[in-house]
C-alpha cells in the first residue's frame, strides 16, 4: 500500500516534467503561409518568406523576409534572425517557383517540402514567370494580403478548370509515376499592381520545359480528365468569313482512353471526350433553337477542339512530354517487362494519338 | 524510517486500533439493546431518559401506561379513536390482545424501534402492545427541480419513503412489485425500500442489493447519493455505479424493465441498478416526444458530452503546440486575441475554467435571488472585462462558455459533475503534451469506463459486450414497435416487453 503510494507520487512529480517541451505558443509564431524560390546565377537559391501579421501594435499585415542561401532550411534559420517570432512552416499554403528555377530543376528543392512532416501535401505548387521573389515581396493594394491573394486565386481558378489545381502530393505522384508528367499553374505578375495566371507549365520530370497558352487550358483538362464545372469561348474561324463565337458553359466532360494493340504492338492510342454544356453567349448566324442547325454547331465545336486537341499533343509529343498521362494508360495494357523495355519518351513521339469530341448542347439559354 | 511510519499513520488506517472492541458508551447501549431483553416500562423510560419531547402518559385506575414521540404520532387519532375504548373498558387487556391493530411486543429492542419509528406503546399489566399512529411530517408533492421536463409527468419525489412508495404503486399497479425493507445506519436506523418486479427482474441481482446493503456497517446514512457510494464497485471512480434520479416516471420504467429500485427514507432520490454508462445521458423527455426528435436529443447530448470534455483542452493543445491544425483565417484571429494575454494557454484556460466553477458553485448555493445578481456580474466580468483587460483571449471565453453549457446538457447531474472536474485533467494533460496528452487522457477515461462494473455486468454494456440490438434504444430511440425487447444488461427473465403487431 505504502509502496503503491510512493509511486503514484513519484509518478505524478515525474510526469509533468517531462511536459512542456516543443512548445509552440501561437502568438510567439511566425508562421510561413507562402515561400518563393529564385535560383541566383551563381547557383545559389533566393527565398523568400511571406508571415502574415497579426499583431495588433504593428500596422503592416504580413512579414515578408528574404534570404540567400543553398537550401531552403538555411534560408528559414537565416530569416529568423531578422524576426523577433519564431519561425514555422506548418501553415504553409503556396510554393512559388520562379521560371529560372523550375528550367533548372525543381527535385532537390523539392525534398525539403516533402520530408517535413509539419508541411502539408495540400500546399499547392505553382510556377511564376519571371521573378517569383518580386511577385511574393509586392503589395497589392486593391487585393487581400499577398499569400491570401493567390491562394484565393489559385482556389478559384482551380474549380473552373482554368488551371489544374496542382498541391505537393499531386506533384510528387506525378513526378515519381512512371508514364507521366508533372504540371503546374502558372502566375503572372503584372505592372498594373495584379496578378494573373497565365497558362499551365508542362514539366519533363522535374524541369519546366514549355507551357499551355491560358486560352488552351480546357483543352488540357478535357484530356487530362473528368470534370464537371468550367467553361469555354471558343472562336470557330471556318464558317466562310464571318466569325463565330461561342461561350460553353456549365461543362461536363467525361474521357475515354484506350490503347488499340495491332500486330506490332501497340498501334495507336485513342481519346474519346464527351462533353455536355450550356450556350451562354453565341455570336453568329445559326438559329440555335432550329435542331439541325444546333446540331451542325455542334459539329464545329467538335472539329474546332479536335484540332486544338491534336496540336497540344503534338506540341507534348514535341518535347517528348507526357503531361496528361498516355503512358499510364499504355503501361496498363502491356506486360511489366514490355514496359521497362519501352523508352517511353521516343516511343511517344512516334505513337499516333487520336482524338475525338462529342459536343452536346444540352441548353441554350433563355432567348430562342 | 521514522518517516516512513509517520507517513503510513497518516495514509493507512491504522489496523491494530480498528480491531480492538469499541470502548464508546453509545456502542454499550447497543449490546444491551441487542441482548433481546424481556420488555419492562421501567427499561423503556430507562432507554429515553433525558428525552424532553418523549411522552409518558399514565392512567393510574386503568393500570395504562401510554409512551410516544408527541411529534411523531397524530395525537388526535390518539386521544380520540385509540385511547377512549381501552379506558372504558372493563378489561383493556382483552381489547389489546384481540384487535389485530395493537401489536404485541416481548422484545425491548423492538418496543424502543417501534416507538422511535412513529409508534405508540401501551403497558398494560406488564405487556406492551404498539400502535401504529404514525403522522407522517413531510413537504408534498412537488415538480422536479433537478431534472424537470418539458412533456410528461411533473411530479417528482419528496422525503418521505411512504409518499414515494405510494407514488410509485400508482404507477405500477401491479402485485408483481415486490418491496423489502431493510435498515442501514447503526445510530440512525434509516429505512432502505428495495424494489422489483417479479418475473422480470434476475433475482441475481436482487439478491446482490440486498446483500451489499445488508452489509453496510456505518454510523448514519443521510441519502441515496451517499447509500450507493457505500454499494458501489468501484467507490474510487468518479463516475457513478448507480442511476440517481427524483422522477417516478422514470423510475417505473426501470422497473418494468426489469431493473432494480431502491428508495431511502428521507430522500427524494431513488437509484436503479444495473446501470451502464449511457443510460445517464437519456431523459425520459425522449420516450414522451415523437421518435424523431427524441433521437435527435440523444444525438445532441453525446455531441454535447464530446464538447464538454474536448473543447477548452483541444483550445490549450492547438493554441500551446499545434499550429498547424487550425484553417488560417482562425489562426489570425486566434493570434490576435492571444496576443494581449500575459500567461501560457494552459494557465489561461484554468483560470477561465475556474471563474466558471466558481460562479457555478456560488449560484448553486445561493438562494435564487441573489444568484440572479450573480449571473449578471459573472457575465459581465467574464464575458467582457476579462478580454478587455486583457486577462483571456476571446475565442477561449467561447470555449469555456460552451463547454460549460454544454456540460448541462448531460440530464443527470452526478455525471455532468463528474465530466465537468474530469475536463480539469484533461487541460492540463493537454496544456503538458498537446494532442498526445489529450489522447492519453482520453484513452485513460475509456479503459476506466470499460474496467467499471454495476452489479458486477459490464459499465458500457451494449458496446462492450457489444449488443446491437441494444443500440436501437441506447444511441438512438426508434419508435416503440422496434424496442421489443428489454435491454439485455438486465438479464430479465422476461426478455419480451411488446407484443403488438403493427
Amino acid at each position: 500500500m505504502l509502496k503503491k503510494f510512493i509511486s503514484w507520487l513519484l509518478l505524478v512529480c515525474i510526469i509533468p516534467l517531462s511536459g512542456c517541451g516543443d512548445q509552440r505558443i501561437l502568438e510567439s509564431l511566425g508562421f510561413i503561409q507562402t515561400v518563393s524560390y529564385d535560383i541566383l546565377p551563381d547557383g545559389k537559391l533566393s527565398i523568400s518568406f511571406s508571415i502574415p501579421q497579426a499583431d495588433p501594435e504593428t500596422t503592416a499585415n504580413r512579414e515578408v523576409l528574404s534570404a540567400v542561401a543553398a537550401s531552403s532550411k538555411e534560408a528559414t534559420m537565416k530569416v529568423s534572425r531578422e524576426t523577433g517570432m519564431m519561425v514555422v512552416s506548418g501553415q504553409l499554403r503556396n510554393v512559388l517557383f520562379g521560371q529560372s528555377m523550375a528550367e533548372h530543376g525543381l527535385h532537390g528543392h523539392l525534398d525539403t517540402l516533402f520530408r517535413d512532416p509539419s508541411i502539408s501535401s495540400q500546399v499547392k505548387v505553382s510556377v511564376v514567370e519571371g521573378n517569383a521573389g518580386e511577385l511574393l515581396i509586392e503589395d497589392y493594394k486593391q487585393h487581400p494580403r499577398t499569400g491570401r491573394y493567390i491562394d484565393m486565386l489559385l482556389e478559384k481558378e482551380a474549380l473552373g478548370q482554368t488551371i489544374p489545381k496542382v498541391t505537393l502530393f499531386i506533384f510528387a505522384r506525378d513526378y515519381f509515376d512512371e508514364g507521366t508528367d508533372p504540371v503546374a499553374p502558372i502566375l503572372k505578375k503584372h505592372a498594373d499592381n495584379y496578378i494573373t495566371t497565365n497558362g499551365i507549365a508542362l514539366f519533363k520530370d522535374d524541369r519546366y520545359v514549355t507551357k499551355i497558352e491560358p486560352q488552351n487550358a480546357l483543352v488540357f483538362a478535357f484530356l487530362k480528365g473528368s470534370f464537371r464545372e468550367g467553361q469555354i469561348s471558343l472562336e470557330l474561324a471556318d464558317t466562310g468569313g464571318d466569325k463565330e463565337i461561342v461561350m460553353f458553359s456549365s461543362l461536363i466532360s467525361s474521357r475515354k482512353v484506350k490503347v488499340v494493340h495491332g500486330t506490332e504492338g501497340i498501334e495507336k492510342v485513342t481519346y474519346h471526350v464527351k462533353v455536355t454544356g450550356s450556350v451562354l453567349e453565341y455570336i453568329g448566324d445559326a438559329r440555335l433553337s432550329n435542331d439541325r442547325e444546333r446540331h451542325e454547331l455542334e459539329q464545329r465545336i467538335s472539329k474546332e477542339l479536335t484540332k486544338k486537341a491534336n496540336a497540344m499533343i503534338s506540341l507534348m509529343k514535341q518535347h517528348q512530354l507526357d503531361n496528361i498521362g498516355i503512358g499510364k494508360y499504355v503501361r496498363n495494357s502491356v506486360g511489366y517487362k514490355q514496359w521497362k523495355q519501352m523508352n517511353w519518351r521516343e516511343e511517344l513521339e512516334k505513337l499516333p494519338v487520336e482524338c475525338s469530341f462529342e459536343v452536346k448542347i444540352k441548353d441554350y439559354g433563355k432567348f430562342r | 524510517m521514522g518517516i516512513k511510519q509517520k507517513l503510513q499513520s497518516i495514509f493507512l488506517v491504522n489496523d491494530e486500533q480498528s480491531d480492538t472492541p469499541p470502548t464508546l458508551p453509545d456502542n454499550q447501549q447497543e449490546a444491551n439493546l441487542t441482548g433481546g431483553e424481556p420488555v419492562t416500562l421501567q427499561h423503556i423510560l430507562d432507554q429515553f431518559d433525558d428525552s424532553a419531547d418523549f411522552i409518558h402518559k399514565t392512567y393510574q385506575s386503568e393500570h395504562l401506561d401510554v409512551l410516544y414521540f408527541s411529534h411523531l404520532v397524530n395525537e388526535d387519532r390518539l386521544e380520540r379513536d385509540v385511547l377512549p375504548p381501552l379506558l372504558n373498558a372493563e378489561s383493556p387487556v382483552d381489547i389489546l390482545s384481540e384487535q389485530s391493530k395493537y401489536v404485541r411486543v416481548t422484545n425491548a429492542k423492538k418496543c424502543v424501534e417501534g416507538i422511535l419509528s412513529g409508534m405508540a406503546a401501551i403497558f398494560c399489566q406488564e405487556q406492551a402492545y404498539l400502535i401504529d399512529v404514525i403522522f407522517p411530517v413531510s413537504r408534498t408533492v412537488a415538480e422536479s427541480e433537478t431534472e424537470s421536463i418539458i412533456v410528461g409527468p411533473h411530479e417528482a419525489f419528496t422525503e418521505q419513503a411512504y409518499t414515494n412508495l405510494s407514488l410509485i404503486r400508482k404507477r405500477v399497479q401491479s402485485s408483481h412489485l415486490k418491496v423489502i425493507q431493510l435498515s442501514v445506519g447503526e445510530v440512525t436506523k434509516t429505512s432502505v425500500y428495495i424494489l422489483y418486479v417479479e418475473d422480470i427482474a434476475n433475482e441475481k441481482y436482487i439478491k446482490e442489493v440486498i446483500n451489499r446493503i445488508k452489509n453496510i456497517e456505518i454510523d448514519a446514512v443521510h441519502d441515496t447519493n451517499m447509500l450507493i457510494q457505500c454499494i458501489d464497485d468501484d467507490p474510487y471512480s468518479i463516475f457513478a455505479q448507480f442511476l440517481t434520479t427524483e422522477r417516478p416516471d422514470t423510475i417505473a420504467s426501470k422497473l418494468v424493465s426489469g431493473r432494480i429500485v431502491g428508495i431511502m427514507d428521507g430522500s427524494p432520490t431513488a437509484f436503479s441498478a444495473p446501470v451502464n454508462f449511457f443510460e445517464f445521458f437519456s431523459s425520459s423527455d425522449d420516450y414522451y416526444q415523437r421518435w424523431s426528435i427524441g433521437t435527435a436529443t440523444l444525438f445532441l447530448r453525446f455531441a454535447a458530452l464530446i464538447i464538454t470534455v474536448t473543447l477548452t483542452a483541444l483550445y490549450v493543445a492547438v493554441t500551446s503546440f499545434h499550429y498547424e491544425m487550425v484553417p488560417q483565417n482562425l489562426l489570425l484571429t486566434l493570434t490576435e486575441s492571444r496576443s494581449k494575454v500575459p500567461f501560457p494557454p494552459i494557465i489561461e484556460a484554468l483560470l477561465m475554467e475556474m471563474t466558471i466553477e466558481l460562479l457555478r458553485e456560488a449560484g448553486a448555493r445561493l438562494p435564487t435571488k441573489i444568484g440572479q445578481t450573480i449571473g449578471i456580474v459573472g457575465g459581465i466580468v467574464i464575458g467582457q472585462a476579462a478580454v478587455q483587460a486583457g486577462l483571456t483571449s476571446n475565442i477561449l471565453i467561447i470555449s469555456v462558455a460552451s463547454s460549460a453549457i454544454a456540460s448541462f446538457v448531460i440530464p443527470n447531474y452526478v455525471m455532468s459533475a463528474a465530466f465537468r472536474l474530469f475536463r480539469f485533467g484533461l487541460i492540463i494533460m493537454a496544456g503538458l503534451w498537446g494532442n498526445l496528452g489529450l489522447a492519453m487522457g482520453l484513452a485513460y477515461i475509456v479503459i476506466h469506463l470499460s474496467g467499471l462494473t454495476s452489479l458486477g455486468s459490464s459499465y458500457l454494456t451494449p458496446v462492450a459486450p457489444f449488443e446491437p440490438y441494444d443500440w436501437k434504444d441506447v444511441f438512438l430511440r426508434l419508435p416503440f414497435s422496434k424496442l421489443v425487447k428489454r435491454p439485455t444488461q438486465v438479464k430479465a427473465n422476461n426478455k419480451v416487453k411488446l407484443k403488438m403487431k403493427r
